[in-house]
């Protein structure tokens, strides 16, 4: 039986809502079939006020075995690094989870609040708002860059915006069932096995990428989001359409461009009117090309490309 | 629909290689003057070629250091010679160009 607390700070909640569409396997599964102890969560959790507080100290005293520790949502430290605009169970959030990792076998950290910081800590930033582990790319975060839970992992960052459901339970199956040093992470300790390909990986455009054909509007079912609409999926790692949301669709799939979420610095754009969900360029040419593409062979390859596209790369071959 | 297209796209030729001063500059460099372009566009008759070409900048021939082309342009469809822009939505030449070139 493996001890699991679920934690939420500046958070919209979007990551629990995943976590309870999961399929594969279920939440409900983590519970009959793995032997996991959800001792709390926001949205399941039975105990409040006092009940609440014995729990929490009894996992930080020891008295208590917290195996996995869940925080969803950024570590608030507003206003001038108190913490107090979240307080929970009568002190700063940040609090808890300073004493909470302290005393978890593993540390999971999942969404891109909970990882990087999210839309929160976007500048100006006024809750203060780090992740566990980064501060967008930069490596410490609120617990610092030396930490590792008792069993010598970092926090384990499973990002998105929301992250995928089957994300989430696989990875805390996988620590509960004893298989945690077998994780692989990556730069930004995100477990190689969903963030090593790219959201382009699976994606049904790829042949329109290939043939330099693009789309030109939303919920377009043929055309590649690339060129004009802003997606990213040729520079973001994640697994999204390879393990399908729903198990049948993606943002691609939905002729919706990729919003990098899973990458440190999700959302990418300023925000203005015009940057968002499309394209930047310069002098035409994209500003953030597929990862590993110059701007040079970028050209030589689109007219090649272009040449040689078949006729029916510009059908929308969707229908029948 | 192809013979139309062919006589759409030979009146284009013809005014290009009559003379017709487009608006080659400014080259929109951000968004924003690409949507301005857009705009500009959007509010114009279909139909009224002559101003399409002009507000796009046209030219009929590759432009720049880089030499670009309609061929390698994002919104151009080899097989119909076209440009797929929403808001030009005209048959072109591979080797012309126009300032709302995206690769």
């Amino acid at each position: 039986m493996a001890n699991l607390l679920w934690l939420q700070g500046g958070a919209c909640s979007g990551n629990t809502m995943s976590f309870l569409n999961a399929e594969e396997p279920s939440a409900c599964d983590l519970v009959t079939d793995f032997g996991i102890n959800i001792l709390w969560h926001p949205s399941l959790g039975l105990e409040l006020g006092e009940n609440l507080q014995k729990l929490l100290n009894a996992l930080t005293s020891g008295q208590m075995p917290l195996d996995i520790f869940v925080f969803e949502g950024t570590v608030v430290n507003a206003p001038k690094g108190t913490g107090e605009w979240n307080r929970f169970a009568g002190r700063p959030m940040k609090d808890w989870v300073s004493d909470l990792a302290k005393v978890a076998s593993y540390t999971v950290a999942i969404g891109d609040c909970a990882t990087w910081g999210g839309i929160p800590a976007t500048a100006p930033n006024p809750s203060e708002s780090q992740g566990l582990q980064f501060l967008k790319r930069q490596h410490g975060g609120y617990l610092g860059a030396a930490y590792k839970s008792k069993a010598g992992l970092p926090v384990i960052n499973v990002p998105g915006c929301p992250a995928h459901p089957d994300w989430i339970t696989q990875i805390v199956v996988a620590v509960a069932t004893g298989r945690g040093a077998d994780l692989s992470l990556d730069e930004f300790q995100r477990p190689k096995t969903f963030f090593t390909s790219f959201t382009q990986t699976g994606c049904t455009r790829n042949m329109h990428f290939a043939y330099k054909v693009s789309a030109t509007e939303y919920g377009q079912r043929k055309g590649c989001l690339f060129y004009d609409l802003g997606c990213r999926g040729p520079m973001t790692h994640s697994p999204c359409n390879r393990i399908l949301w729903n198990r049948q669709s993606s943002k691609t799939r939905a002729g919706m461009p990729c919003m990098g979420c899973t990458e440190p610095e999700f959302p990418f754009f300023d925000l203005a009117p015009g940057t968002v969900f499309k394209t930047q360029t310069l002098m035409g040419v994209p500003k953030d090309l597929p990862q590993g593409v110059d701007k040079s062979g970028y050209i030589k390859l689109t007219a090649a490309a272009k040449a040689a596209s078949p006729a029916w790369a510009e059908n929308d071959i969707f229908v029948v | 629909m192809a013979s139309e297209n062919g006589a759409v796209l030979k009146s284009i030729a013809d005014m290009l290689a009559n003379g017709l001063k487009t608006e080659v500059e400014p080259f929109p460099e951000t968004d924003k003057e690409f949507a301005e372009i857009l705009l500009q566009l959007r509010q114009l008759d279909p139909k009224d070629l002559e101003s399409k070409l002009v507000i796009g900048g046209f030219l009929d021939h590759p432009y720049g250091p880089d030499r670009q082309r309609c061929l390698e342009c994002m919104y151009y469809l080899v097989h119909r010679r076209w440009c797929d822009l929403p808001e030009l939505s005209v048959p072109v030449d591979p080797d012309w160009w126009c300032r709302l070139w995206r690769i």
